[in-house]
Protein backbone atom coordinates (compact mmCIF):
# COMPACT_ATOMS: atom_id res chain seq x y z
CA UNK A 1 0.00 0.00 0.00
CA UNK A 2 2.76 1.96 0.97
CA UNK A 3 4.44 1.43 -2.01
CA UNK A 4 1.43 2.38 -4.46
CA UNK A 5 0.93 5.65 -2.85
CA UNK A 6 4.69 6.49 -2.73
CA UNK A 7 4.19 5.76 -6.65
CA UNK A 8 1.37 8.11 -7.14
CA UNK A 9 2.88 10.80 -5.92
CA UNK A 10 5.98 10.83 -6.72
CA UNK A 11 7.28 13.46 -9.39
CA UNK A 12 8.04 12.25 -13.37
CA UNK A 13 11.65 11.78 -14.14
CA UNK A 14 11.60 13.47 -17.20
CA UNK A 15 10.25 15.15 -20.65
CA UNK A 16 6.88 15.54 -21.46
CA UNK A 17 5.03 13.87 -18.30
CA UNK A 18 7.80 16.20 -16.29
CA UNK A 19 6.99 19.32 -18.04
CA UNK A 20 3.14 18.59 -17.84
CA UNK A 21 3.79 18.22 -14.10
CA UNK A 22 4.93 21.55 -13.79
CA UNK A 23 2.22 23.17 -15.92
CA UNK A 24 -0.15 21.57 -13.73
CA UNK A 25 1.41 23.17 -10.78
CA UNK A 26 2.39 26.91 -12.18
CA UNK A 27 -1.51 27.04 -14.69
CA UNK A 28 -3.03 26.41 -11.00
CA UNK A 29 -1.59 28.81 -9.79
CA UNK A 30 -2.66 31.30 -12.27
CA UNK A 31 -6.18 29.69 -12.32
CA UNK A 32 -6.69 29.97 -8.49
CA UNK A 33 -6.90 33.83 -9.57
CA UNK A 34 -8.48 33.76 -12.93
CA UNK A 35 -11.33 30.98 -12.27
CA UNK A 36 -11.94 32.12 -8.53
CA UNK A 37 -11.80 35.27 -9.64
CA UNK A 38 -13.85 34.95 -12.55
CA UNK A 39 -16.44 32.88 -10.37
CA UNK A 40 -16.19 35.53 -7.53
CA UNK A 41 -17.73 37.95 -10.57
CA UNK A 42 -20.07 36.50 -11.98
CA UNK A 43 -22.02 34.58 -8.81
CA UNK A 44 -21.31 36.66 -6.00
CA UNK A 45 -21.20 40.40 -7.71
CA UNK A 46 -23.37 40.14 -10.27
CA UNK A 47 -26.11 37.01 -10.59
CA UNK A 48 -27.28 34.76 -13.11
CA UNK A 49 -30.36 35.77 -13.62
CA UNK A 50 -29.03 39.04 -14.30
CA UNK A 51 -26.42 37.87 -17.13
CA UNK A 52 -27.77 38.10 -21.02
CA UNK A 53 -26.17 38.31 -24.19
CA UNK A 54 -26.37 42.23 -23.29
CA UNK A 55 -24.50 42.06 -20.19
CA UNK A 56 -21.69 40.44 -22.04
CA UNK A 57 -21.72 43.00 -24.99
CA UNK A 58 -21.07 45.58 -22.28
CA UNK A 59 -18.59 43.72 -20.74
CA UNK A 60 -16.44 42.69 -24.13
CA UNK A 61 -16.84 45.93 -26.16
CA UNK A 62 -17.02 48.24 -23.01
CA UNK A 63 -14.24 51.24 -24.72
CA UNK A 64 -11.61 51.20 -22.22
CA UNK A 65 -11.96 47.89 -20.44
CA UNK A 66 -13.14 45.38 -23.49
CA UNK A 67 -9.71 44.15 -23.86
CA UNK A 68 -8.82 43.64 -20.44
CA UNK A 69 -12.06 41.24 -19.74
CA UNK A 70 -11.46 39.67 -23.71
CA UNK A 71 -7.61 38.99 -22.11
CA UNK A 72 -9.04 37.44 -19.14
CA UNK A 73 -11.28 34.97 -20.36
CA UNK A 74 -9.28 33.75 -23.23
CA UNK A 75 -6.11 33.14 -20.69
CA UNK A 76 -8.59 31.30 -18.37
CA UNK A 77 -9.81 29.47 -20.99
CA UNK A 78 -6.59 28.30 -22.82
CA UNK A 79 -4.89 27.11 -19.29
CA UNK A 80 -8.43 26.06 -17.76
CA UNK A 81 -8.88 23.48 -20.78
CA UNK A 82 -5.52 22.43 -21.06
CA UNK A 83 -5.76 21.67 -17.16
CA UNK A 84 -8.74 19.75 -17.69
CA UNK A 85 -8.32 17.88 -20.09
CA UNK A 86 -4.53 16.97 -18.96
CA UNK A 87 -5.87 16.14 -15.58
CA UNK A 88 -8.49 14.14 -17.33
CA UNK A 89 -5.55 12.19 -19.63
CA UNK A 90 -3.61 11.66 -16.23
CA UNK A 91 -7.20 9.90 -14.59
CA UNK A 92 -7.11 7.54 -17.65
CA UNK A 93 -3.61 6.72 -17.79
CA UNK A 94 -3.96 5.17 -14.86
CA UNK A 95 -6.92 2.62 -16.09
CA UNK A 96 -5.51 2.08 -19.33
CA UNK A 97 -2.67 -0.01 -21.08
CA UNK A 98 0.35 1.26 -23.37
CA UNK A 99 -2.37 1.07 -26.66
CA UNK A 100 -5.42 2.77 -24.95
CA UNK A 101 -3.41 6.07 -23.37
CA UNK A 102 -2.45 6.06 -27.00
CA UNK A 103 -5.91 6.58 -28.01
CA UNK A 104 -6.83 8.94 -24.63
CA UNK A 105 -3.95 10.94 -24.90
CA UNK A 106 -5.02 11.90 -28.96
CA UNK A 107 -8.75 12.14 -28.39
CA UNK A 108 -8.04 14.50 -24.99
CA UNK A 109 -5.55 16.43 -27.07
CA UNK A 110 -7.67 16.69 -29.97
CA UNK A 111 -10.56 17.94 -27.47
CA UNK A 112 -8.08 20.55 -25.89
CA UNK A 113 -7.62 22.17 -29.29
CA UNK A 114 -11.39 21.76 -30.65
CA UNK A 115 -12.01 23.90 -27.16
CA UNK A 116 -9.59 26.60 -26.94
CA UNK A 117 -10.66 27.11 -30.64
CA UNK A 118 -14.28 27.41 -29.92
CA UNK A 119 -13.93 29.05 -26.86
CA UNK A 120 -11.03 31.28 -28.09
CA UNK A 121 -13.41 32.24 -31.40
CA UNK A 122 -15.98 33.43 -29.33
CA UNK A 123 -14.34 35.48 -27.36
CA UNK A 124 -11.92 37.57 -29.90
CA UNK A 125 -14.26 37.49 -32.77
CA UNK A 126 -17.20 38.71 -30.63
CA UNK A 127 -19.07 41.45 -32.28
CA UNK A 128 -21.93 42.99 -30.63
CA UNK A 129 -25.52 43.06 -32.36
CA UNK A 130 -27.05 46.08 -31.64
CA UNK A 131 -30.41 45.67 -32.85
CA UNK A 132 -30.40 42.33 -30.42
CA UNK A 133 -29.23 44.72 -27.20
CA UNK A 134 -31.65 47.21 -28.08
CA UNK A 135 -34.98 44.57 -28.03
CA UNK A 136 -33.22 42.78 -25.37
CA UNK A 137 -31.36 45.37 -22.69
CA UNK A 138 -29.24 44.80 -19.62
CA UNK A 139 -31.39 43.64 -16.79
CA UNK A 140 -30.43 45.86 -13.93
CA UNK A 141 -31.16 44.67 -10.68
CA UNK A 142 -34.06 46.16 -9.04
CA UNK A 143 -32.17 47.28 -5.96
CA UNK A 144 -30.17 50.11 -7.55
CA UNK A 145 -32.40 53.46 -7.79
CA UNK A 146 -33.99 53.62 -10.67
CA UNK A 147 -33.14 57.49 -11.13
CA UNK A 148 -29.32 55.97 -10.72
CA UNK A 149 -29.74 53.97 -14.39
CA UNK A 150 -28.28 55.43 -16.61
CA UNK A 151 -31.05 55.58 -19.73
CA UNK A 152 -28.52 54.59 -21.97
CA UNK A 153 -28.67 51.09 -19.75
CA UNK A 154 -32.11 51.05 -20.16
CA UNK A 155 -32.43 51.34 -23.86
CA UNK A 156 -29.43 49.37 -24.49
CA UNK A 157 -27.49 52.85 -26.54
CA UNK A 158 -24.55 52.99 -25.20
CA UNK A 159 -21.86 50.79 -23.25
CA UNK A 160 -21.98 51.17 -19.70
CA UNK A 161 -19.63 49.50 -17.40
CA UNK A 162 -21.44 46.59 -15.80
CA UNK A 163 -20.10 45.17 -12.42
CA UNK A 164 -17.48 43.17 -13.93
CA UNK B 1 -3.70 -28.02 9.02
CA UNK B 2 -1.11 -25.67 7.76
CA UNK B 3 -1.95 -22.82 6.75
CA UNK B 4 -1.28 -21.28 3.27
CA UNK B 5 0.13 -18.05 2.50
CA UNK B 6 -0.51 -16.61 -0.40
CA UNK B 7 1.58 -14.32 -2.75
CA UNK B 8 -0.09 -10.73 -2.57
CA UNK B 9 -2.46 -10.76 -5.73
CA UNK B 10 -2.00 -7.92 -8.12
CA UNK B 11 -5.19 -6.22 -7.83
CA UNK B 12 -5.69 -5.62 -11.82
CA UNK B 13 -7.53 -8.57 -12.63
CA UNK B 14 -10.51 -7.32 -14.57
CA UNK B 15 -11.71 -3.64 -15.16
CA UNK B 16 -13.90 -3.25 -12.10
CA UNK B 17 -10.99 -4.05 -9.73
CA UNK B 18 -8.75 -1.55 -11.40
CA UNK B 19 -11.67 1.23 -11.62
CA UNK B 20 -11.85 0.03 -7.91
CA UNK B 21 -8.31 0.24 -7.35
CA UNK B 22 -8.01 3.69 -8.73
CA UNK B 23 -10.31 4.92 -6.56
CA UNK B 24 -7.63 4.02 -3.74
CA UNK B 25 -4.91 6.47 -2.89
CA UNK B 26 -3.38 4.69 -0.34
CA UNK B 27 -5.65 5.50 2.51
CA UNK B 28 -4.89 7.79 5.41
CA UNK B 29 -5.52 11.73 6.00
CA UNK B 30 -5.12 12.43 2.17
CA UNK B 31 -7.62 9.59 1.40
CA UNK B 32 -10.64 11.74 1.11
CA UNK B 33 -9.07 14.62 0.52
CA UNK B 34 -7.30 12.88 -3.14
CA UNK B 35 -10.98 11.59 -3.94
CA UNK B 36 -12.92 15.39 -3.50
CA UNK B 37 -9.78 16.69 -5.11
CA UNK B 38 -10.12 14.15 -8.16
CA UNK B 39 -13.72 14.34 -8.73
CA UNK B 40 -14.15 17.93 -8.96
CA UNK B 41 -11.51 18.15 -11.50
CA UNK B 42 -13.73 15.92 -13.06
CA UNK B 43 -16.67 17.65 -12.36
CA UNK B 44 -15.18 21.09 -13.22
CA UNK B 45 -14.14 19.66 -16.74
CA UNK B 46 -17.66 18.99 -17.38
CA UNK B 47 -19.21 22.26 -16.49
CA UNK B 48 -16.37 23.96 -18.48
CA UNK B 49 -17.15 21.94 -21.65
CA UNK B 50 -21.04 23.11 -21.17
CA UNK B 51 -20.03 26.62 -20.50
CA UNK B 52 -17.63 26.99 -23.30
CA UNK B 53 -20.08 25.46 -26.05
CA UNK B 54 -23.67 27.88 -24.30
CA UNK B 55 -21.17 30.88 -24.41
CA UNK B 56 -20.20 29.78 -28.39
CA UNK B 57 -24.00 31.02 -28.97
CA UNK B 58 -23.10 34.47 -28.09
CA UNK B 59 -21.08 34.54 -31.56
CA UNK B 60 -23.80 33.49 -33.85
CA UNK B 61 -27.22 33.09 -32.02
CA UNK B 62 -27.85 35.66 -29.20
CA UNK B 63 -31.02 34.65 -28.93
CA UNK B 64 -30.13 31.10 -28.31
CA UNK B 65 -27.66 32.76 -25.81
CA UNK B 66 -30.25 34.02 -23.77
CA UNK B 67 -32.67 31.83 -24.30
CA UNK B 68 -29.86 29.58 -22.50
CA UNK B 69 -29.11 31.29 -19.50
CA UNK B 70 -32.93 32.40 -19.18
CA UNK B 71 -32.98 28.41 -17.95
CA UNK B 72 -30.48 28.87 -15.09
CA UNK B 73 -33.22 31.66 -13.49
CA UNK B 74 -35.55 28.85 -14.06
CA UNK B 75 -37.00 30.42 -17.30
CA UNK B 76 -37.61 27.58 -20.05
CA UNK B 77 -37.67 28.04 -23.31
CA UNK B 78 -42.06 28.68 -23.42
CA UNK B 79 -41.42 31.59 -21.44
CA UNK B 80 -42.68 29.97 -18.05
CA UNK B 81 -40.90 30.83 -15.14
CA UNK B 82 -40.79 27.42 -13.06
CA UNK B 83 -39.14 28.00 -9.79
CA UNK B 84 -38.34 24.07 -8.88
CA UNK B 85 -35.89 24.09 -12.18
CA UNK B 86 -34.43 27.75 -10.42
CA UNK B 87 -33.81 26.27 -6.92
CA UNK B 88 -32.16 23.16 -8.67
CA UNK B 89 -29.72 25.48 -10.87
CA UNK B 90 -28.92 27.51 -7.58
CA UNK B 91 -27.80 24.26 -5.58
CA UNK B 92 -26.02 23.51 -8.84
CA UNK B 93 -24.41 26.56 -8.82
CA UNK B 94 -23.51 26.19 -4.94
CA UNK B 95 -21.82 22.82 -5.84
CA UNK B 96 -19.86 24.03 -8.94
CA UNK B 97 -18.20 26.97 -6.68
CA UNK B 98 -17.27 24.01 -3.86
CA UNK B 99 -16.22 22.10 -6.44
CA UNK B 100 -13.84 25.62 -7.88
CA UNK B 101 -13.39 26.43 -4.19
CA UNK B 102 -11.98 23.25 -3.18
CA UNK B 103 -10.05 22.27 -6.11
CA UNK B 104 -8.54 25.88 -5.92
CA UNK B 105 -7.48 25.73 -1.95
CA UNK B 106 -6.45 22.03 -2.20
CA UNK B 107 -4.60 22.62 -5.36
CA UNK B 108 -2.27 25.45 -3.72
CA UNK B 109 -1.66 22.81 -0.75
CA UNK B 110 -0.51 20.07 -3.88
CA UNK B 111 1.70 23.15 -4.91
CA UNK B 112 3.18 23.96 -1.08
CA UNK B 113 3.62 20.59 -0.29
CA UNK B 114 5.09 19.51 -4.32
CA UNK B 115 7.27 23.01 -5.12
CA UNK B 116 8.01 24.12 -1.12
CA UNK B 117 11.28 22.58 -0.22
CA UNK B 118 9.41 22.29 3.32
CA UNK B 119 6.17 21.47 2.09
CA UNK B 120 6.66 18.02 3.36
CA UNK B 121 7.41 19.04 6.89
CA UNK B 122 3.73 20.69 7.05
CA UNK B 123 1.86 18.09 5.30
CA UNK B 124 -0.65 17.60 8.44
CA UNK B 125 -1.12 21.41 8.64
CA UNK B 126 -1.37 21.98 5.01
CA UNK B 127 -4.27 19.75 5.12
CA UNK B 128 -5.91 21.50 7.94
CA UNK B 129 -5.30 24.87 6.40
CA UNK B 130 -6.85 24.02 3.21
CA UNK B 131 -10.64 22.19 5.55
CA UNK B 132 -10.33 25.94 7.24
CA UNK B 133 -9.98 27.68 4.32
CA UNK B 134 -12.46 26.41 1.72
CA UNK B 135 -15.32 25.70 4.63
CA UNK B 136 -14.77 29.46 5.60
CA UNK B 137 -15.19 30.39 2.08
CA UNK B 138 -18.08 28.29 1.61
CA UNK B 139 -19.86 29.54 5.13
CA UNK B 140 -19.49 33.37 3.40
CA UNK B 141 -20.83 32.52 -0.06
CA UNK B 142 -23.52 30.12 0.86
CA UNK B 143 -25.83 32.52 2.06
CA UNK B 144 -25.37 35.29 -0.87
CA UNK B 145 -26.00 32.68 -3.62
CA UNK B 146 -29.24 31.45 -1.77
CA UNK B 147 -30.36 34.69 -1.13
CA UNK B 148 -32.14 35.52 -3.98
CA UNK B 149 -34.42 32.39 -3.52
CA UNK B 150 -36.23 33.88 -0.80
CA UNK B 151 -38.57 35.71 -3.29
CA UNK B 152 -39.26 34.82 -7.21
CA UNK B 153 -37.21 37.46 -9.59
CA UNK B 154 -39.15 40.71 -10.36
CA UNK B 155 -39.84 40.39 -13.93
CA UNK B 156 -41.69 37.07 -13.08
CA UNK B 157 -44.01 38.79 -9.96
CA UNK B 158 -47.69 39.09 -10.78
CA UNK B 159 -48.03 42.81 -11.25
CA UNK B 160 -51.64 44.63 -10.41
CA UNK B 161 -51.87 45.28 -13.91
CA UNK B 162 -52.14 41.85 -15.30
CA UNK B 163 -54.28 40.79 -12.28
CA UNK B 164 -57.41 40.62 -14.26
CA UNK B 165 -55.57 38.80 -17.51
CA UNK B 166 -56.68 35.94 -18.80
CA UNK B 167 -53.04 34.47 -19.08
CA UNK B 168 -51.82 32.14 -16.31
CA UNK B 169 -49.73 34.01 -14.09
CA UNK B 170 -46.25 32.41 -13.58
CA UNK B 171 -45.11 30.05 -10.91
CA UNK B 172 -44.23 31.65 -7.92
CA UNK B 173 -41.82 30.55 -5.67
CA UNK B 174 -44.23 29.28 -2.17
CA UNK B 175 -41.42 30.85 0.30
CA UNK B 176 -42.94 34.21 -1.10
Amino acid sequence: MAERSMRRRMKPSGGYELFMWFFMRYSGLALVFLAVGHLFIMHILNNVETINYAFVANRWTAPRTGWIWRLWDVSLISLAVIHGFNGLRQVLYEYLSAGGRIIAGTITWTLTLIFIGGGGYSILMFQADEKFIKDHPLKIERTVEPAAIPPAALDGSARIDVRC
Amino acid sequence: MSQTLHAPQPYQSGRLARIIDGLRYGGGVGQWSWLAYRLSGLGILFFLVIHITDTFFVVFAPDWYDHTVAIYGGVWFNGQYYWPLRWAFRVGELGLIAAVVFHAVNGVGVILYDLWPRGSLYKKSITWTVQVVFWTIMLISTPIVLYPLRKAPDDQVKSPAHAGSSVEPALISPSR
